[in-house]
């Protein structure tokens, strides 16, 4: 009998948990919500089992139990970088293998001040602000003012504060302040925000980066201790709301000015990445994200435990022994205890990618994903492109308000620049989405926002 | 031959007393229910038969009734003693108030307009003959009226405004420098929990009479309990020969020992808990948790035995003049010991009135008293080198304590108050000049600017490794709010590990056991336990109490259900003491008591903070009866004394904590908080339903009423208790402490 995996996470990332699946000759089974009874990914799928919520632990234990699952693969979102749920999948009295980092990790790695603090001990640039919660406001006010004299003498200008909370995160719970009298004020506000919000009321200053480019690396770890990187990814165009909308792979293109060695940075966030990732014996897939300073300084600002919706685009610049990688493959065998089979060596980088990510949204009145039926979804058919969606092509299309806006994702291959933009601009130009509002309007997509913003890649925002 | 008005009289009076005779001793004795239908049929057919006949009869009855009585006080036993007190013919407050008294003035209502009728507080005058001298003392009154059958009255149980009213009264008294005398004739407190609160407003009383500076005299008649303690912290306690003093009535007692729900309890069980627990007057003096018995009459006294009353009004003065003396010199006290009290008058008329400096003396007379009582109850098992060692090192310890913080401390104090002042006022001018040189010497140096408020994050540092034994099991629970709130089900080991028993979608606490708090809120490896070897010696010899006691002692390796103990919460020292449900569900008696006051104690000797964790605490533990009571007023004055010392008391309540001990030493702590989970109050919901007839909504115990009622200061997640501690030890108490 083959094995068997729950997919315990639905939409596009659940097809590609699937396909990976199919290619490692695995059995699965698919979960779903009463919602999301027309997504492809349950039409795939021939085991299903419809659960109460997609975080619903009890409920998917459950079915892993039903059907003699061997692990659990969490996707993306949802419980993805919940450690306690990792946990329990391993320490329960029948334990299943998860598919992601140990739980260890994601909670030591998903705390970001604990992250930062160690990182900061292995002597990992990290962005300038405390590594310990503050809890009262003279502390704070003491810290930002330490805070400034470094950021000042490491070459800062118009320097603001970002006040945090721990907890927080997407967004939440954090405030700008131009200057030192403020900080007392906000860091009430924002305490006390944290504190009825998520029940915590550490806080942590930092500088904050006025302009800089997003770039992340992708590592893949084994139980053995095996490392490997898969180059890096550029996901600075992103909505304000700090949802990534355009992402590149690779991290840098030379063919843009620099004001310093864009390979040095690269191959120092690579290595940095890679040392922390050692530190915490990290056994799978993971993205370290990075903040670029246009004169070339670097901080590691988090790490997510976990697949990412654009590790795609990295795969389709790498090849190993001349062949294309398929990370959720990967991520998969090395959970079962695969050896990689391959070495840093052996992996090489050819071309460009470029993802974008298809929402219903309104771009000009606040980013509002917008709910409604799609009556028409049309892609072109081209080899370079790639589209990753759940959304059914053949019948009229009821998006979900719950869960991600992502409809779909368009991943597009080309040798270099020059092609990848006029692939991206024909991409975009023949891609239909059509639909109508519960009131009956046209739906709107963000097709002409990614227009726009295609000019500005690989530019410091 | 008297005439046919007093033979109606008499033979009415002679009813009376046959009523009350069968009434106490039952139908069955002595002939007494034939002799009471006798005397009933007479009575009624007075009028159509012959005067002398009935005169006749009457003098042969009387002389009956008077062998009855003889006999019957002969036969008495304590559920009969329980008896008289409860008649409708014993004496009360009221009586005493126009019979010992020479006039009284009521205060805060007469009768039905009252604050609360079953409290009498009253400005009274009382008379005291010196040879041909009449004196009179002023004294302020304060007790339960039962009434003889006025429903108003409820039987002298007090409400909580009831308590807050005398307390109100005893500080008049006290701003008057007059003597107070209190009567108890309560069968317990009114069990509701409105403002101020059952069991706050009694520890409120307390705490306050703990250092009441005027002389107080209690007397008890019907002493229930926590609803007597009350009024009853006092430097005299008299008692009623017949009177009762116990933790619980026999009839609750027996409810509980036969584990009954709803039935009456078998009256031959009542009878034998009515002896068990030790309750009448001889049984309490013995038990030395009253002073003095005031001899009444065969059978008790009844509302004209006049001859008593005498009597009483003797033994107050003789008891107030005793207070008094005692903060004077002990010779004047001898000499009028010896002399003789005839019934007519005093030897000596005695100020009552006292000094600043004998005030002193007064409180620490009391202190004393209370500190001493019921102590032989303990049990402690050492040899004698053992003792003698540990008092020594006790005294070194107390003495160097005494030179580090009185001597040392204190020039040290004074010198950094002098030192902030100069520095204050010298950094204004300083400052232009000052200010250029630091940046540079920062520039050079590096800043490391240390903020000099401790931090929290210090807090952080510990991981604790204890895991909790309710969280080794692979299975899921369900919120019990999971209906409401639509919690999703909570896997065992997260819940009794990182959640701390909390459902992290509403918030409702799981109860934990005890070790959980003692590792996860103090300072790792910082817990020293002290007095582990004390332990209750059954006082009362309660049948089956020793039973019990050693069952919960093998089930626990516990000694006691109170922990005292050294411990550090963020490196800061402090005596902490715990009250835990596995033993006998946290009930307090001797033992307990004597543990929180020596850990109280150490506490105030090494100006340490002190926290009372209450795990569960189910009251004052019934079968040490009234030496278990008395812990009551006696820890009370612990408290008292480490408060006014300077000192930090915090309370924090978790799970259930009811009656006796809430209404004392953990109610009258300035700081009480209260975990989201505790159920706070009084008395339980079926106890209310039995005393009042209504049943109390689901939430009236909740920590959200209690809060609202100004209970606690606060209610806290279980969460954050650890960092809440620390908080309230950096932020609150005296300036005693010695971090301050």
């Amino acid at each position: 009998m083959r094995e068997k995996i729950l997919i315990a996470n639905r939409g596009e990332i659940a097809l590609r948990i699937m396909e990976a699946c199919e290619l490692l000759e695995l059995d699965y089974v698919a979960v779903y919500t009463k919602e999301d009874e027309e997504s492809l990914h349950v039409r795939r799928a021939k085991k299903k089992y419809r659960i109460s919520d997609y975080r619903d632990m009890n409920d998917l234990l459950a079915v892993a139990d039903e059907e003699k699952c061997i692990a659990i693969h969490p996707g993306y979102g949802f419980l993805s970088e919940n450690y306690r749920f990792a946990r329990r999948v391993i320490k329960r009295e029948r334990p299943l293998i998860w598919i992601g980092p140990s739980w260890e990790a994601i909670r030591d790695l998903g705390n970001k001040l604990y992250m930062k603090k160690v990182a900061k001990e292995l002597g990992i640039p990290i962005i300038p602000g405390t590594v310990d919660p503050l809890y009262n406001e003279i502390e704070a006010e003491l810290k930002a003012e330490e805070l400034l004299e470094e950021a000042e003498a490491q070459g800062f200008e118009s320097i603001s504060f970002l006040v945090k909370a721990v907890a927080g995160g997407g967004g939440m719970g954090i405030e700008e302040v131009k200057n030192l009298e403020e900080i007392r004020p906000v860091f009430r506000r924002v305490r006390a925000y944290a504190k009825r919000l998520f029940g915590e009321e550490g806080i942590i200053i930092e500088i904050k980066i006025p302009v800089f480019q997003h770039l992340e690396v992708q590592i893949l770890g084994t139980k053995d201790g095996e490392y490997v990187h898969f180059g890096t990814r550029n996901c600075t165009i992103q909505s304000p709301f700090r949802q990534k909308r355009i992402e590149l792979a690779p991290g840098f293109c030379e063919r843009f000015q620099f004001n310093f060695d864009p390979k040095a940075v690269e191959s120092a966030i690579i290595n940095y990445s890679l040392k922390l990732a050692q530190h915490f014996n990290y056994d799978s897939v993971g993205t370290f994200e990075w903040l670029i300073t246009p004169d070339g300084k670097y901080y590691l600002m988090e790490v997510n435990t976990r697949i990412q919706v654009e590790n795609e685009i990295s795969a389709k610049i790498s090849f190993i022994n001349g062949k294309q990688v398929n990370l959720l493959r990967e991520q998969i065998r090395v959970a079962l205890g695969d050896k990689l089979g391959y070495s840093q060596e052996d992996i090489e980088f050819r071309g460009m990618s470029l993802e974008f990510r298809l929402i219903a949204e309104d771009t000009r009145r606040g980013f509002m994903p917008l709910s409604g039926t799609i009556t028409k979804f049309q892609f072109p058919d081209y080899p370079w492109l790639t589209v990753r969606t759940h959304v059914p092509q053949d019948r009229p299309y009821v998006i979900p308000t719950q869960f991600d806006p992502n409809l779909a994702l368009a991943i597009i291959y080309a040798e270099d620049l020059e092609n990848l933009l006029e692939r991206s601009r024909r991409f975009l130009d023949e891609a239909i989405i059509e639909g109508i509002t519960p009131k009956g309007d046209p739906l709107i997509t963000n097709i002409p926002y990614l227009k726009e913003k295609l000019a500005l890649i690989y530019q410091f925002i | 031959m008297m005439n046919p008005v007093e033979i109606h009289k008499k033979l009415r009076e002679l009813l009376e007393l046959a009523e009350y005779v069968r009434d106490i001793k039952g139908e069955d004795f002595e002939g007494i229910e034939e002799l009471y239908r006798e005397i009933h049929r007479t009575y009624h057919n007075f009028y159509e038969l012959p005067p002398e006949d009935i005169d006749n009869l009457s003098r042969e009855w009387e002389f009956k009734l008077k062998n009855i009585l003889e006999i019957a006080e002969k036969t008495l036993t304590p559920y009969e003693i329980v008896k008289i007190v409860r008649h409708p013919q014993r004496f009360t407050l009221m009586d005493i108030l126009e019979n010992v008294y020479d006039s009284f003035m009521e205060l805060g209502g007469e009768g039905e307009l009252n604050i609360d009728p079953a409290i009498v507080c009253a400005k009274a005058l009382i008379s005291r003959r010196v040879g041909d001298e009449v004196y009179f003392h002023q004294v302020m009154v304060i007790g339960h009226e039962k009434g003889h059958g006025e429903e108003y009255r409820r039987g002298g149980s007090a409400t909580p405004w009831g308590n807050e009213k005398a307390l109100r009264y005893m500080r008049m008294a006290e701003t008057e420098g007059i003597p107070i005398h209190f009567f108890i004739f309560t069968p317990g407190a009114y069990p509701i929990e409105d403002y101020p609160g059952a069991a706050q407003q009694i520890a409120r009383n307390l705490y306050y009479m703990s250092k009441l500076s005027v002389p107080t005299i209690s007397f008890i008649s019907e002493g229930g309990s926590g609803g007597a303690e009350a009024i009853g912290l006092t430097d005299l306690r008299l008692m009623a020969e017949k009177g009762y003093y116990s933790v619980i009535s026999p009839e609750g007692a027996a409810a509980i020992e036969a584990k009954l729900k709803d039935e009456r309890p078998p009256r031959e069980l009542v009878e034998k808990m009515a002896k068990a627990l030790k309750l009448t007057a001889r049984d309490n003096l013995e038990l030395g948790t009253i002073d003095r018995i005031i001899p009444e009459p065969p059978l008790g006294a009844r509302r004209k035995d006049y001859e008593f009353f005498k009597r009483l009004k003797i033994e107050l003065i003789k008891a107030t003049d005793e207070v008094v003396l005692q903060t004077r010199s002990l010779k004047v006290l001898r000499k009028y010991a010896l002399s003789k009290h005839s019934e007519e008058g005093f030897p000596f008329y005695i100020n009552w009135e006292l000094s600043e400096d004998e005030k002193e003396v007064l409180l620490e007379n009391r202190r004393k008293k209370y500190r001493e009582m019921t102590r032989w109850a303990v049990l402690e098992s050492k040899g004698i080198w053992k003792s003698l060692s540990e008092k020594g090192v006790r005294i070194t310890q107390n003495l160097a304590y005494e030179v580090k913080y009185q001597i040392f401390k204190r020039g040290q104090k004074t010198f950094k108050r002098f030192w902030d002042e100069l520095w204050s006022e010298s950094s204004i001018l300083l400052k232009p000049v000052s200010d250029p040189v630091k940046s540079v010497y920062n520039l050079i140096v590096g800043k490391k600017v240390k903020p000099k408020v401790r931090i929290l994050a210090d807090l952080e540092e510990d991981t604790f490794t204890y895991q909790s034994p309710l969280a080794l099991q692979d299975r899921t629970v369900t919120c019990p709010q999971a209906e409401k709130y639509g919690c999703p089900d909570l896997w065992v080991p997260d819940l009794y590990g990182e959640f701390c028993g909390v459902c992290p979608s509403c918030g409702y606490h799981f109860p934990l056991e005890y070790y959980w708090y003692l590792n996860n809120i103090f300072d790792k490896n910082s817990i020293k336990f002290f007095n582990e070897d004390l332990s209750s010696c059954n006082p009362l010899n309660f049948e089956g109490y020793a039973e019990k006691l050693k069952k919960a002692r093998e089930e626990t390796g516990l000694n006691s259900a109170l922990l005292s103990f050294e411990a550090k919460i963020g490196g800061i020292s402090l005596i902490a003491v715990m009250l835990v449900a596995d033993f006998r569900q946290g009930t307090v008696g001797v033992a307990e008591g004597e543990k929180f006051i020596r850990a109280i104690e150490l506490a105030m000797v090494s100006r340490r903070p002190f926290l009372a964790l209450v795990h569960t605490t189910g009251g004052i533990r019934i079968h040490e009866g009234t030496t278990g009571v008395v812990q009551m007023p006696r820890c009370t004055m612990a408290v008292r004394e480490y408060v006014d010392s300077g000192g930090l008391y915090i309370v924090v309540y978790d799970n259930n904590s009811y009656a006796g001990p809430v209404a004392s030493f953990l109610g009258s702590a300035p700081y009480q908080f209260a975990l989201k989970s505790t159920r706070l109050g009084f008395a339980g919901p079926r106890v209310i339903l039995e005393t009042t007839g209504q049943p109390v909504p689901p939430d009236y115990h909740s920590v959200e009423n209690a809060l609202k009622r100004g209970h606690i200061q606060g209610i806290w997640d279980r969460r954050e208790l650890r960092k809440k501690l620390f908080f309230a030890l950096l932020t609150m108490g005296g300036p005693n402490l010695y971090y301050r």
